[in-house]
């Protein structure tokens, strides 16, 4: 092996070996089902089990109407303490768009670009450090959908 | 990837655009790709993990993430990793402003 890749796999191992550890939930490998979940509700059972949430304490903010449905401003703000925040839709062929961990003295206030094929609700999920949970519902309408349809 | 982080009365300010084609499933079918796009985005101020993303497919094509945090200052040096799902990962440096 010759020095310079040597010296680049070392860097590589390097990089790798703090990120295992950076996670304290790695939702991808410990709730895989609510990934595969076709409906935000399945997707909410597989994340928080049969919690039923309370419509109050979160806000989105999204465009009405998306002419472009391939990127879509999302923002997702609540003043609660949370654990967690789940951002899910029902008009891709599967829910789950994004899951948060809340770290020490976070703040819930996340604005992503997303993804939808047609028009349809938004679902903001917060998991609150009382175990209850919060959500709210925005539907919205897209022109041209965003998922290379 | 571009990033920016601002300190203003104690709370900072982040703005993250990721240069990914974020492709899934469905997409990378139609379009004869390969399916992968940015399963996690981490961000850290030293040893602490100030933000902590788990993404799917529906991101958009080069995502732009915003958030905000405490407990940093001006000059803090922030640390922004993604991994992808092929597990390549982008780690960016930046001081807080």
């Amino acid at each position: 092996m010759d020095r310079r890749k040597f010296l680049g796999l070392g860097l590589a191992a390097l990089a790798i070996v703090p990120m295992t550890k950076l996670n304290a939930t790695d939702f991808r490998k410990e709730k895989p089902d609510a990934w595969k979940a076709t409906t935000p509700e399945d997707a909410i059972k597989a994340l928080y089990g049969d919690a039923k949430a309370e419509e109050k304490g979160v806000k989105i903010k999204a465009p009405k109407l998306a002419e472009n449905g391939g990127k879509i401003p999302v923002v997702v703000k609540s003043d609660i303490d949370a654990k967690s925040v789940a951002l899910l839709q029902d008009s891709n062929p599967r829910s789950l768009v994004a899951v948060w961990t809340i770290p020490e003295g976070g703040i819930v206030d996340f604005s992503v670009t997303m993804k939808m094929k047609k028009s349809g609700k938004i679902t903001a999920i917060v998991e609150g450090k009382d175990g209850k949970l919060y959500s709210k519902v925005l539907p919205i309408e897209v022109s041209k959908g965003g998922c290379g349809g | 990837m571009k990033v920016k982080a601002k300190e203003k009365d104690g709370i900072v300010k982040v703005k993250v655009l990721a240069k990914h084609q974020n492709i899934g499933p469905e997409e990378a079918e139609k379009k004869k790709k390969e399916a992968n796009f940015i399963t996690s985005v981490v961000a850290k101020v030293g040893d602490k993990v100030v933000y902590e993303m788990n993404g799917s497919g529906f991101m958009s094509k080069n995502p732009l993430y915003k958030f905000k945090f405490k407990g940093a200052k001006k000059g803090d040096e922030l640390e922004v990793t993604w991994t992808d799902l092929k597990g390549n990962t982008k780690t960016k440096k930046v001081k807080i402003k």
